[in-house]
């Protein structure tokens, strides 16, 4: 039989690979923050003992696209979008730091700043804790200062200082759980005073729809042609099975 | 079967969540002292098929691997407690809190919720109570033959009464704030409940501490911006649109390889 069949199968499943790639991208069209995964397909050239014309594909994610995306005026002080490159550092379940542009964030009970997604934002050292305010306001350069409860506006203080990165985003990848980290073997990020913020703005996510959507649909065709090949294989093998009984 | 498909799925039904939350908030455009909800979306865990910097020979490792993303999902909505416009309503007992603070209603099990609105009536007996009838707390009562009543921006109210000259104080209103509003429990009826999340009650008089101050003869309209509201759902409304063709599309995938093999 023909191998072709193999080849044209493994065509057509990571095609399928790259269809999910795809669907999460246009899943989170909406998701604040959200960084579009690349997908792309490698020839994997695995020969055996015969003529060597028949390469595998595979599928793969290169890396994160960190490009940014649009920004939205929210008008809540606790909301930010970071201007240009730069991450704001969280703590993740680990305890470890780890990296989002999410910026809608929340104080909870006990004053701790948190993402929406509970996470910690990190300060100058460690977790920022907020004390009861009448008023917070996150500078340009993650200052937060805070007009304390019952005080007047002459009291104004400056707590904490939200702590953001801005590493060589080529060294930084995606988790299992959607927050940037470095790499492994590539040092923790130190804090960059260069990075600004802009209050009142969340960063929408940077998914191109119209080219995600292509996507899908041009691999919706590609995945037609692997299961038009897999059929001629069957064809083939069908007459070589006919020819072979008639002797 | 295609996991394309479970992936959109959760884009659906994460933007019908994010319809639903923009519908409500439209419908309570008009809600005296209503907040508007905002959801919050958040990517699913990513699965490895092939791990990053696994190593293909004891000499070099793959660059990359293939981590595929499973999807979206609402993680929750988060209320924006934005001050609402104070509109002029003239009437007595019509008070608005300018600033920061809740006030207190009595609920009918003994417990208390709290409100931004406020539109209070007095019931038969002269009790200052909500639109729902619930007593305002610390409870304030009138007598038979009050003609006006004054409530200061402190929250001290005083009634005149025919006959004399003078007003009589006979109440103050207070004010409850919480460390993180968000947090709060919605239970309808603009009605609030206080939370683990949101932090232990703090009372204070309005104008002071921090707290806002009560301005009698003016409600506080929602906070919805209605503008806002279309341009998400269009937005919405599109999103949902593209994951349901990429449903469409791994279906008739899956549709051809089954009539095609």
């Amino acid at each position: 039989m023909d191998k072709a069949l193999y080849i044209s199968m493994s065509g057509a499943k990571q095609n399928m690979l790259s269809q999910q790639a795809h669907a999460n991208n246009l899943a989170n069209a909406n998701t604040v923050g959200f960084k579009r995964d690349l997908e792309q397909a490698r020839s994997m050239p695995v020969f055996g003992d015969h003529f060597p014309t028949r390469a595998y594909a595979m599928s793969e994610r290169p890396a994160t696209d960190t490009q940014m995306g649009p920004m939205i005026e929210t008008g809540r002080s606790l909301d930010v979008a970071v201007r240009g490159d730069g991450w704001i550092a969280v703590q993740a379940e680990d305890g470890q730091p780890a990296y989002t542009r999410d910026g809608q964030f929340n104080i909870d009970a006990n004053g701790i700043l948190r993402t929406a997604h509970g996470l910690a934002v990190l300060g100058n050292g460690g977790p920022i804790v907020v004390p009861p305010a009448d008023k917070v306001e996150i500078g340009g350069d993650g200052t937060i200062s805070i007009i304390p409860a019952g005080q007047g506006a002459e009291t104004i203080a400056e707590i904490d200082r939200i702590q953001m990165v801005k590493p060589d985003n080529k060294t930084m990848e995606k988790g299992l759980d959607g927050l940037m980290r470095p790499k492994p073997g590539v040092d923790q990020p130190v804090p960059d005073a260069t990075v600004t913020l802009e209050s009142g703005f969340l960063e929408g996510s940077n998914v191109n729809v119209v080219d995600a959507l292509t996507q899908v649909m041009s691999l919706s065709r590609q995945y037609e042609l692997q299961v038009k090949v897999m059929r001629s294989a069957d064809e083939n093998s069908q007459a070589a099975a006919r020819l072979l009984q008639n002797s | 079967m295609h996991a394309a498909l479970w992936v959109s799925k959760t884009g659906l039904s994460a933007q019908d969540k994010a319809l639903t939350t923009i519908s409500n908030n439209l419908a309570n455009v008009n809600t005296t002292g209503f907040k508007r909800d905002r959801a919050v979306f958040e990517d699913l865990l990513y699965q490895t098929q092939r791990q990053p910097g696994g190593l293909t020979s004891q000499n070099t490792e793959l660059p990359s691997g293939l981590q595929l993303g499973t999807g979206v999902r609402v993680v929750g909505t988060q209320k924006e407690f934005t001050q609402g416009n104070l509109q002029v309503s003239e009437q007595p007992l019509d008070i608005a809190v300018s600033g920061r603070g809740f006030f207190q209603v009595l609920m009918p099990d003994g417990s208390i919720s709290y409100t931004r609105d406020g539109q209070f009536h007095l019931n038969s007996e002269g009790v200052v109570v909500t639109a729902s009838g619930n007593p305002l707390e610390p409870q304030i009562q009138l007598q038979d033959s009050t003609t006006s009543v004054t409530i200061g921006k402190d929250g001290t109210v005083t009634a005149t009464v025919a006959g004399q000259t003078t007003p009589v104080n006979i109440g103050n209103i207070t004010l409850t704030d919480f460390i993180n509003p968000a947090g709060l429990e919605s239970i309808g009826n603009n009605l609030f409940k206080e939370t683990g999340a949101s932090g232990a009650p703090v009372e204070g008089t309005p104008g002071l501490d921090g707290f806002g101050s009560t301005e009698q003869g003016m409600i506080e309209s929602s906070n919805v911006e209605v503008v806002e509201e279309l341009v998400n759902m269009i937005t919405t409304q599109r999103a949902y649109e593209m994951n349901s063709k990429v449903v469409s599309t791994a279906d008739s995938m899956l549709q051809y390889i089954s009539s095609n093999l």
